[in-house]
């Protein structure tokens, strides 16, 4: 008991001392970073909760839900909004399809060519996705596939491949090898090993990727615009109809309030993933 | 027992196993490799194709009007320039913005690195679009900075909505996260020993980062930049929004070259000269990728 | 059990021999210990045995049966990983039932063997932990449960204890000798600590380059060793370079007599065959440099006059300080001359007769 006590009170002041130093740098930057990142996003939440908010009031004049109610009663807003969620898990769940087994290989097998493969999903990046887009849909209105679901698809898919290939080989390859031998040893084939040991060892990290995936396709705009339209109206494309024509501001503020909530669930679950080092390693620094 | 000599056959079933698996790989990435192979390779080798080949009359000819047309074309060599220089401004903004950022927090070890880290990864979550309409709510006209400053008896500010101004706000916003971290990435190349070296030396904090620091992540900043061309050059959603409607920048403009005035030559000659102009950052990146996956082995 | 024989096996990597002919028999029960540094090519050898790696050459058989070809999952062995290679993401006793269920086992039947293993490991109590939940050793512990309730023919361990602790490693290496003695399994265990090997070991085979150096029982490995290369790694050796002329070593301290031909050789003593006595050599000054105090004995770092160090051990009551001059007599040397023992000779009764 005795030597307990001594032993804090001898290693409190050096502790105290450390943590009572204030980080001033750190406390300007959140401050900061607080401002810019913060005040617009809480601006839209007021607008979507404001009945009536004209200038030059500070605080909206009326609250309510009423915009709610119009927002969402309005039909295009279900058809954009079901649309969105379809096209999103079919688009995740084709590229999950393809690309976990790709990505297995990539991690654990021997082929010819594999480096340079591997090499040419992390290059993707070297375009500028816009004027891709534009060279893509310039082959898609010869193949009818302009203002179909099924384009939209495609286009959405190459976009999800280079995060669904690079976050799972690298999960692939941080599982333990001598883990997979050990289920060899027990008496597992190669089939089982991977569902049984490589998977869920490596799922916290697909998943997060997956997850990123889907929100990633959900807020595909370029894409969808560029080869959706006019058929195929997405929630995003929508929102940016809506602000185009200016039609009713609490429209867009609902709209994004509701359109954020995937995002939040992302944000969520693969902070860990996204603040590690080797996500930005698959950027390329 | 059967005679077994050192001399005897040289047991081929390993190579041949592995020329099996070598196949599974190959079939296991075909689809993926397909995919990117005919989205991403074949469009822009077709879309060169496509603007230097004439298809119409008398067969196929070489010819390269559409060049000539968008290059003695004012309004497109506006566009251009207007790109350029967007480009430029936001890579210069980002790097003034993240450089610091991520230097704090690479050598930040309090609680309050936590708190910046997690609002400098908090754009990546916020879509483009919903950035793009809370900024025209926040800083457009009679918008959220207006409110306040005249609350406060100030001067309404010169709203950057629809200006080269607000796609530079929002594609800077947007782009904070990534930058910020890539360059965290870089200076994990710097070892805490080696600062802390340095200093043991008698360096002061300045030194440290000019003669330690930024030698050893002046590739990693260089990919950065790359990156951030590459991304900003052909950017839509947020200049199509928040920007000018003449001059507009190229993604809006081959957009609405491709879409509303339905010429896909001319939209995809635009699209060829964004990859000529983007190819010096791009060929950058790919060998600073080829190089780093070589190192990490 | 069971009998394990490898045939004239060879494997190389990008073109390298990391294994070039080596057979080797392990009887039934056997516990052999492959012992040699880094990049010998010992944990290849037990890779092979497991069926991680396929032998370009020779065979590998288990009670007679070849099973060269037979992938790892087909075959009769259970092995132990450094990394321990515990599944995380199951319990316990879902790591150990993992094999038994590939096999359809009836559940209650899984549970009791399950059971058996853990508490063979002394870890009965352990079944619904998470692996991250246990320490090192009883992760260990774990892995060894898993590898014997599936009951192979063959135990495989490579480096099992090598990331533990010393006093846990002497622990866990007395728990694994009690259980391989009481199933009676036979087991090939790699290591690269002489001390592991000597402690566990039936037989100790020691690799180098991929060639078997010495085979031989820890006792001979110890006192008897053949080459100049297992002399030297197991167990310290002091090793003095002099030349034999007419059957008489010219080392003015060892002037040991052998029937060896004439040429330069390599005198081998170990520091405790070496005892030393206050008092100036006859042919050659030698003095303490260091005196270094283990408790149970003294170790004297001595220089000779000609520059070479030898290590000496004596009685912890010895009374010897740092610059003192002393006397060196042998009592057991062996004769090396490139890598190969030419002779062993015991100076004991000679000397005793001397003094």
């Amino acid at each position: 008991m005795t030597i307990a006590e001594t032993s804090l009170a001898t290693a409190n002041p050096v502790a105290s001392r450390k943590t009572r130093r204030p980080d001033w740098i750190g406390g300007l930057l959140a401050v900061l970073l607080g401002i810019v990142v913060v005040v617009p996003l809480i601006v839209v939440a007021i607008w979507a909760f404001a009945e009536v908010w004209r200038y030059p009031s500070l605080l909206p004049q009326e609250w309510g839900l009423r915009f709610w109610t119009a927002t969402l009663s309005r039909p295009d807003v279900w058809t954009a909004m079901s649309l969105s969620i379809r096209l999103s898990l079919v688009v995740t769940a084709l590229s999950a399809l393809i690309c976990l087994p790709a990505a297995y290989a990539f991690a654990r097998m021997d082929f010819p060519a594999k480096n340079v493969l591997f090499l040419s999903f992390l290059a993707s990046h070297a375009f500028p996705k816009f004027g891709l887009l534009v060279a893509i849909a310039g082959i898609f209105l010869n193949l009818g596939l302009i203002s179909t679901f099924w384009g939209v698809v495609l286009i959405q898919l190459v976009g999800t491949l280079m995060m669904m290939i690079w976050i799972p080989v690298a999960a692939f390859q941080n599982v333990d090898r001598a883990m997979e031998e050990a289920a060899r040893d027990a008496g597992a084939g190669p089939i089982r090993v991977f569902w049984s040991v490589s998977l869920p060892q490596a799922a916290p990290t697909i998943f997060a990727a997956v997850l990123l995936s889907f929100v990633g396709t959900f807020y595909e705009t370029e894409g969808a615009w560029l080869i959706g339209a006019p058929e195929i109206r997405t929630m995003p494309v929508l929102m940016i109809t809506y602000i185009n024509n200016q039609i009713v501001v609490q429209y867009g503020a609902v709209l994004s309030v509701l359109l954020w909530i995937p995002s939040f669930v992302a944000l969520m679950f693969t902070r860990r993933l996204v603040g590690s080092s080797s996500f930005a390693k698959g950027f390329g620094v | 027992m059967t005679d077994l000599s050192s001399t005897g056959p040289v047991r081929t079933g390993g190579t041949a196993r592995r020329n099996g698996r070598g196949l599974t790989g190959l079939l296991l990435v075909s689809v993926p490799v397909a995919l990117l192979g005919w989205l991403i390779i074949y469009p822009i080798f077709n879309a060169i194709g496509r603007t230097i080949l004439r298809t119409d009359g008398t067969g196929p000819g070489f010819s390269l009007d559409t060049y000539v047309r968008f290059f003695s074309d004012g309004y497109s060599l506006a566009n251009l320039w207007l790109t350029l220089w967007v480009t430029a401004v936001c890579a210069a903004l980002l790097l003034a913005i993240c450089l610091p950022l991520s230097l704090y927090l690479r050598f930040a070890k309090s609680r309050v690195a936590a708190v910046v880290q997690g609002l400098s990864l908090f754009p990546m979550f916020v879509p483009s679009v919903i950035l793009a309409y809370a900024l025209i709510r926040t800083i457009g006209p009679n918008g959220g900075v207006d409110l306040v400053l005249n609350a406060l008896g100030l001067p309404k500010i010169n709203s950057p909505y629809l200006t080269p101004w607000g796609p530079i706000i929002g594609l800077v916003w947007d782009n904070i996260p990534l930058t910020t971290l890539m360059l965290v990435a870089g200076l994990g190349a710097v070892s805490d020993n080696a600062v802390e070296a340095a200093r043991d030396a008698g360096a002061r904090p300045w030194a440290v980062l000019r003669h330690i620091i930024l030698p050893q992540i002046g590739n990693a900043v260089l990919v950065v930049l790359s990156f951030t061309v590459l991304s900003i050059f052909s950017a839509f959603t947020l200049p199509y929004v928040l920007g000018p409607a003449s001059p507009e920048m190229m993604g809006p403009f081959m957009q609405r070259t491709f879409g509303q005035v339905m010429d896909t030559r001319m939209a995809v000659t635009q699209a060829v000269i964004t990859f000529a102009i983007c190819a010096v950052f791009g060929a950058f990146y790919v060998r600073s990728i080829a190089r780093n996956r070589k190192n990490g082995r | 059990m069971a009998q394990l024989t490898l045939k004239n096996l060879g494997k190389s990597f990008d073109g390298t021999d990391v294994i070039a002919d080596l057979s080797l028999d392990v009887a039934d029960g056997e516990l052999v210990c492959l012992l040699g540094p880094s990049g010998s090519g010992k944990s290849t050898v037990l890779r092979m045995v497991g069926g991680f790696e396929t032998p370009e050459r020779g065979a590998i058989l288990i009670d007679g049966e070849d099973v060269t070809e037979v992938p790892p999952e087909k075959r009769p062995t259970g092995m132990v990983f450094q990394s321990h290679a515990l599944w995380s993401h199951m319990t316990v006793a879902d790591n150990v039932a993992f094999g038994l269920k590939l096999r359809r086992l009836p559940k209650a039947e899984i549970r009791r063997k399950v059971t058996e293993a853990l508490d063979l490991v002394g870890l009965g109590d352990f079944g619904n932990r998470r692996v991250w939940q246990l320490s090192g050793g009883q992760q260990q512990r774990v892995a060894i449960a898993r590898a014997l309730v599936l009951e192979p023919k063959i135990l495989l361990l490579d480096e099992p204890f090598a990331s533990l602790d010393q006093h846990l490693r002497e622990r866990l290496r007395e728990e694994l000798r009690d259980i391989q003695r009481r199933l009676g399994i036979t087991t090939l265990f790699v290591t690269h600590g002489q001390d592991e090997a000597l402690a566990l070991a039936d037989r100790i085979v020691v690799l180098r380059g991929g060639e078997i150096e010495q085979a031989a029982s820890p006792d001979r490995m110890y006192r008897a060793p053949e080459t100049r290369f297992v002399a030297g790694f197991i167990g310290s050796m002091n090793f003095l370079a002099c030349d034999m002329r007419g059957g008489r070593a010219d080392h003015p301290l060892f002037p040991v007599a052998a029937v060896v031909p004439d040429g330069p050789v390599e005198l081998a003593i170990r520091p405790e065959a070496l005892t030393v006595s206050p008092g100036r050599s006859a042919g050659m000054s030698a003095r303490v440099h260091r005196k270094t105090d283990y408790g149970t004995h003294l170790l004297l770092d001595i220089v000779l006059e000609d520059g070479a160090r030898v290590k000496a051990m004596c009685p912890p009551s010895g009374a010897f300080e740092a610059g003192q001059e002393v006397r060196l007599t042998a009592s057991q040397v062996a004769l090396f001359r490139d890598e190969v023992k030419l002779a062993e000779v015991r100076t004991e009764a000679r000397e005793v007769a001397h003094v």
